[in-house]
């Protein structure tokens, strides 16, 4: 049954879109910077996010309400956490990205299986429960992992850099959209072009970093991850303050 | 009706997005093109196969070895940590060209790092890593 509880999570609209983007390239961003720049290594950055990660979690489940700044932290945590485990398995332990990326995917369906069997629903806007919520941020996990995974694979499968990748996932993301206006399943269409926000995300950070002989606009990682961050914070500040107006009556249809 | 024009506005929007994109991605293979017709010596002109130029990192990885040779690993793993942060950066730009070849050269940077940062650093294993990564420097 429709509980009383608030939806968790946000609408999806187009600032939910672009913030989603945005975090990802600065998850990736500031991971690298921990790992490399600042010296900390990638074990000690991996196991601090991942404590950092489960914090957030925590407070985001426990919260009665859905919490811009909370969820939004807790996405770039989780995009950071995705990817390091992805370069993990590829870097470290040298597993194939033809196979980790079919290994996601397989989990991927594994867990909407499990969730449509123990929920009857993977609608967005009843994300209300807290077995729902694990389902949900299980799955943003994944998609990480995943996009992570096939982003990387279309790199080296394709030679494929970031200009065109973005160009391509940017398409892909807008035909996706254009099926689910003529009819396609909403949640399939999520799904999927949330996955392919990842790969985007890192190919439009790349195109804005990488130096100009790479053919990059060349303003690097600081200044990039400055921008984004600062649209980031006013659009969640933005969806911060429209929440904060809206009465409690939002929640279950 | 409506949806038409917003539908011309969106495009109108994203069309100059598109060109500039696309211009940007076919000038990208053109910088790197007109770096490698310009060969000196044979052994040069390989340096500059499928990854484009690597004389920045060369040049590093040149220092770090001069280090080594006169047994300042402190230094020499102080100046290596400037090829790791500079490789790491350029990752999005060059794996694309030539993603084995960035694989292997990627690789053998790791275990210069390695041999560099060992508690503590033995002289023999930093120079034969060292040695060994501007051979696959040359080799590329």
């Amino acid at each position: 049954m429709s509980s009383d509880n608030l939806n968790k999570v946000p609408e999806i609209t187009l600032s939910f879109w672009v913030i989603k983007i945005l975090t990802t390239t600065v998850g990736e961003t500031g991971a690298d910077y921990l790992a490399v720049n600042a010296g900390l290594g990638q074990a000690v950055t991996r196991t601090g996010m991942a404590l950092f990660l489960a914090v957030a979690l925590f407070l985001q489940i426990r919260a009665r309400r859905y919490t811009p700044w909370l969820y939004w932290l807790s996405v770039v945590l989780v995009s950071v956490v995705g990817t390091q485990i992805t370069d993990l398995l590829t870097d470290d332990m040298n597993i194939s990205l033809y196979l980790s990326t079919l290994v996601f995917a397989v989990a991927l369906g594994i867990i909407f299986i499990v969730w449509n069997r123990s929920e009857h629903t993977l609608s967005m806007q009843n994300i209300d429960t807290r077995n729902r919520e694990l389902f949900y941020w299980a799955a943003i996990l994944c998609t990480f992992a995943l996009g992570t995974a096939a982003g990387d694979l279309a790199t080296e499968a394709l030679g494929l850099g970031f200009a065109w990748g973005s160009i391509v996932f940017g398409s892909l993301i807008a035909v996706i959209y254009l099926t689910w206006k003529f009819g396609v399943n909403t949640v399939l269409t999520f799904w999927i072009a949330y996955i392919f926000t990842r790969p985007l995300g890192a190919s439009l950070g790349d195109m804005l970093t990488q130096s100009r002989n790479y053919g990059g606009l060349g303003m690097g990682a600081m200044w990039t991850s400055a921008i984004f961050l600062t649209v980031i914070i006013l659009l969640v500040t933005q969806a911060q303050i429209k929440d904060g107006l809206l009465n409690v009556g939002r929640g279950g249809n | 009706m409506m949806k038409l024009k917003e539908k011309n506005r969106i495009a109108a929007v994203l069309m100059p997005l598109l060109i500039a994109l696309v211009t940007n991605g076919w000038s990208a293979p053109m910088t790197e093109g007109s770096s490698a017709s310009t060969p000196i010596a044979s052994s040069q002109a390989k340096a500059s196969c499928k990854l484009g130029d690597l004389s920045e990192f060369r040049t590093l990885a040149n220092e770090v070895d001069a280090l080594v040779e006169k047994g300042n690993l402190p230094e020499a793993k102080k100046r290596i940590k400037d090829l790791e942060t500079s490789w790491d950066e350029a990752e999005a730009g060059l794996k694309p060209r030539d993603a084995s070849s960035w694989h292997v050269l990627d690789k053998s940077i790791d275990r210069a790092l390695a041999a560099l940062r060992a508690k503590p650093p033995i002289q023999a294993e930093c120079k034969s890593t060292i040695a060994a990564l501007l051979k696959t420097f040359d080799s590329l």
